[in-house]
C-alpha cells in the first residue's frame, strides 16, 4: 500500500523572534509554566504534597496532643501557656514541606534529561541557567500549594489562627524563599545526575537532621548545644520561627523581619551558587 | 552556493579514552539533503551533538548556518531544528502546547499563524488539543518535524529520523522532508544507517565507520566505485574458501560466521557456475547483491551496515524509550 498523496499546502507564514530580556523571560515563562502544568495535571503530586503534611498533623501532632495540659505547657517552655501543640506544629510542618520539595524539582530535572527532554530544551537558544532557574522556581511554587490545605486542615482540628495580612505576607514570603533555597540546592547538588535515586538518597540525608535541628517540631531549648548550634543557622529553623510568631503567637516583630531576610539570603546564595553549578554541570551527554 | 555546515578536524573524544568521531570535515551546501550512513555506534549522533552545541567539541572546528558552533553556539542554535531518533516531546502536554515551549523557547512573538499552518500541513489540527501521549508513532514523529520547523530553521539535523516505523510511514515521512528541503530550501542533514533511504532521499553521502569518514559523495559516484557484484550464502554442508575461489568470476571470497560472501564480475554468469560447484539443496539462503550503497559499504569496511553495530542493543533502547515517553 502506497502513502497518501500530500496535498497540503505548505506554511508560508513567518515568525518574528524576542531579543534581549523579553526573549529570556520568554524562554524562562515556558519552562516555568510547563512546570506548573505538569505538576497540576499530575493528581498523585498534588495528592502527595497536600497529603503529607496533614499526615503529620494528624499523627504526630494528634499524639504529642495527647499530652496532659500542664505537661504540654512545660514542654513547650516559652510558648504562651495554653498553647496547644497543633499550633505549634502547623508552622514548622509547613516550613519542612517547603524543604522536601525541592526534591520535585531535582526529580523533574532527571526525568527530562533520561526521557531526552533536555536535549529538545538544550538544542535551542536557551541557556543552562534559564532551565536552572525555571525548575527552581516551579519547584518551590508546587510547595505553596500545601499552604491553602494545610490552613484549612488546621482550623479544621480546632487550631486558631492569629496574625495581620501584611504578617501573612511576610509569612509566605519566608516560605517562598525557603521553598527557592532549597529547589535551588537540591537541583545544583543533582545537576550532573541521570539516577532516579538521587534526589531520594540526598532529600533522606538532608531532611531528617535539618527538621529535627530546626525547632519546626520540638522547642530548640530542650536540644543538646551542638543541635542548637545547628538550628542557629538551619533555615528551616527560621521560617519555622517567623510563622510560630505569624501564625500562632500573633506577634509579628522587627526579629521576623531578621528571619526573614536570613531566609532571603538563603535563597539568593543558593540561587546564585546553583546558576553556577547549573551552568558548568548540567549536561545532556 | 554557500555552505550550511562546515567542519574541519572535527573530533570527539569522550573520558579522554574513547574517539567517537575522529577528524571528520565536512562541506554540505546550503539547499541539500546531506546523509551520514554508518551502524550504530559509528559517530553519527555524536556529530549531530557537537554541531548543534549540545556536545562540547575536543578538537577541530565547525561553522553552521554561518556561525562558529564554539564561539556562538547560541546562534546556531536559534537557525537549526532538530528531529531526534527516539521521538522527544511532552506527553503530558498538547500539540499546541508542545508548539507554544517550543516557541517559547526560541523566543518567538509571532508564531501561531505559522504553527496552525504546520499542524494543517502534517494533519494534525484536528488533534491539536489532545495531550500528544495518545498520539501513534506517525503523528509523534509529524508533530517533531513540526517542532523542528517552527521557527524557520535554515537547518534540520534529522537523526535516524525514520527508524522503528513501519514501512508506510516511514515512505510519507520521506515524502515530507523531500518537500520540506525542496519547499522551504532547509537544508537537511540526516543519519541513518537504512542505505535505502540515504540512496532515495539524499543528494551526498558520507559513509561513517568507527568515528571516521570512509567514503564520501553522491550516491551514484559512490555506487560507481563498486563495479561488481555480491553473493552472500548460507550453506549445510562444509565449504571450503579454496572450493568457492575456484569458482569461475569469483574474484573474492570472505566469510562471516557462517555467511559466505563472494565478490563476482557479475552474479547473472557466477550464479549457474556456483550452482553446479556446489549441491543446490545444500544452499540455505543465497543473496544477490548489485552495486548500492550497501555493497559500498560491504566493499570498504568488509561487512553489512545492519552487522556492524549494535542494532539489538540500540532497538532495545528505541522501543523502550518510546513506551517511557508514553508513560
Amino acid at each position: 500500500m502506497s502513502a497518501p498523496v500530500k496535498t497540503a499546502v505548505l506554511p508560508t507564514s513567518t515568525t518574528v523572534s524576542r531579543d534581549g530580556y523579553l526573549g529570556w523571560f520568554s524562554q524562562f515563562w515556558g519552562l516555568f509554566a510547563r512546570e506548573l502544568v505538569k505538576t497540576f495535571r499530575n493528581p498523585w503530586v498534588i495528592a502527595i504534597t497536600i497529603i503529607q503534611p496533614f499526615m503529620w498533623l494528624a499523627f504526630f501532632g494528634g499524639m504529642l496532643s495527647e499530652l496532659p495540659a500542664d505537661q504540654l505547657d512545660q514542654f513547650l517552655l516559652h510558648a504562651p501557656a495554653g498553647t496547644s501543640y497543633l499550633s505549634f506544629l502547623l508552622p514548622g510542618v509547613l516550613s519542612t514541606g517547603m524543604m522536601s520539595i525541592g526534591m520535585f524539582g531535582a526529580m523533574s530535572t532527571i526525568q527530562d534529561k533520561r526521557f531526552g527532554f533536555m536535549k529538545r530544551i538544550l538544542i535551542t537558544p536557551t541557556s543552562k541557567a534559564t532551565v536552572y532557574l525555571s525548575k527552581a522556581l516551579g519547584s518551590a511554587m508546587r510547595g505553596l500549594v500545601q499552604i491553602p490545605v494545610m490552613v484549612a486542615a488546621a482550623l479544621a482540628f480546632g487550631v486558631r489562627l492569629q496574625g495581620t495580612p501584611i504578617a501573612w505576607v511576610a509569612w509566605i514570603l519566608g516560605l517562598t524563599f525557603l521553598g527557592l533555597g532549597f529547589s535551588a540546592l537540591f537541583l545544583a547538588v543533582t545537576a550532573s545526575s541521570t539516577d532516579w535515586q538521587t534526589p531520594g538518597v540526598i532529600s533522606n540525608f538532608l531532611t531528617m537532621p535539618l527538621m529535627f535541628a530546626s525547632g519546626a517540631m520540638f522547642p530548640t531549648a530542650i536540644y543538646p548545644t551542638w543541635m542548637q548550634d545547628i538550628a542557629k543557622v538551619n533555615p528551616v529553623g527560621y521560617s519555622a520561627l517567623l510563622a510560630r510568631d505569624v501564625l500562632t503567637y500573633g506577634q509579628f516583630s522587627a526579629s521576623d523581619l531578621q528571619y526573614l531576610g536570613y531566609l532571603a539570603v538563603f535563597a539568593l546564595v543558593m540561587l546564585v551558587l546553583g546558576t553556577a553549578l547549573a551552568s558548568r554541570y548540567l549536561k545532556v551527554e | 552556493m554557500t555552505d550550511a555546515i562546515v567542519a574541519r578536524g572535527l573530533t570527539k573524544v569522550y573520558e579522554k579514552k574513547i574517539t567517537a568521531v575522529d577528524h571528520v570535515d565536512m562541506d554540505i551546501p546550503a539547499g541539500s539533503i546531506f546523509g551520514l550512513l554508518g551502524p550504530n555506534g559509528a559517530g553519527k549522533t555524536t556529530i549531530i551533538k557537537m554541531l548543534t552545541g549540545l556536545s562540547d567539541i575536543t578538537e577541530g572546528e565547525a561553522r553552521v548556518a554561518g556561525f562558529d558552533v564554539r564561539k556562538d553556539p547560541m546562534s546556531v542554535k536559534s537557525r537549526v531544528g532538530w528531529v531526534a531518533a527516539e521521538v522527544i516531546l511532552d506527553d503530558d502536554l498538547s500539540a499546541w502546547e508542545n508548539l507554544w515551549l517550543q516557541a517559547r523557547l526560541q523566543r518567538l512573538g509571532e508564531w501561531k499563524d505559522r504553527a496552525e499552518e504546520l499542524l494543517r500541513y502534517f494533519d494534525l489540527s484536528e488533534r491539536k488539543k489532545d495531550k500528544v501521549g495518545g498520539y501513534s508513532t506517525g503523528m509523534r514523529k509529524k508533530l517533531e518535524i513540526a517542532l523542528a520547523l517552527l521557527h524557520q530553521p535554515e537547518v534540520i539535523f534529522m537523526d535516524e529520523p525514520t527508524i522503528g516505523l513501519d514501512a508506510n510511514v516511514r515512505r510519507m515521512l520521506w515524502d515530507l522532508i523531500t518537500g520540506v528541503n525542496r519547499e522551504f530550501g532547509v537544508t537537511v542533514l540526516l543519519t541513518s544507517h537504512y542505505i535505502e533511504e540515504a540512496d532515495r532521499l539524499c543528494d551526498r553521502v558520507s559513509i561513517i565507520n568507527q568515528g571516521k569518514f570512509v567514503a564520501s559523495g553522491t550516491p551514484t559516484e559512490l555506487k560507481s566505485r563498486v563495479k561488481e557484484d555480491f553473493i552472500e550464502l548460507d550453506t549445510s554442508e562444509t565449504v571450503t574458501a579454496e572450493k568457492l575461489s575456484s569458482i569461475p568470476g569469483v574474484s573474492q571470497v570472505s566469510s562471516e560466521g557462517k555467511t559466505w560472501r563472494l565478490r563476482v564480475a557479475s552474479a547473472e554468469e557466477v550464479l549457474p557456475n556456483l550452482f553446479h560447484a556446489l549441491k543446490t539443496d545444500g544452499i540455505r539462503r543465497i543473496n544477490v547483491e548489485k552495486p548500492s550503497l550497501e555493497s559500498v559499504f560491504i566493499d570498504i569496511t568488509g561487512t553489512r551496515i545492519d552487522q556492524a553495530g549494535s542494532d539489538v542493543q540500540d532497538f532495545r533502547k528505541f522501543y523502550l524509550n518510546v513506551r517511557r515517553a508514553r508513560r
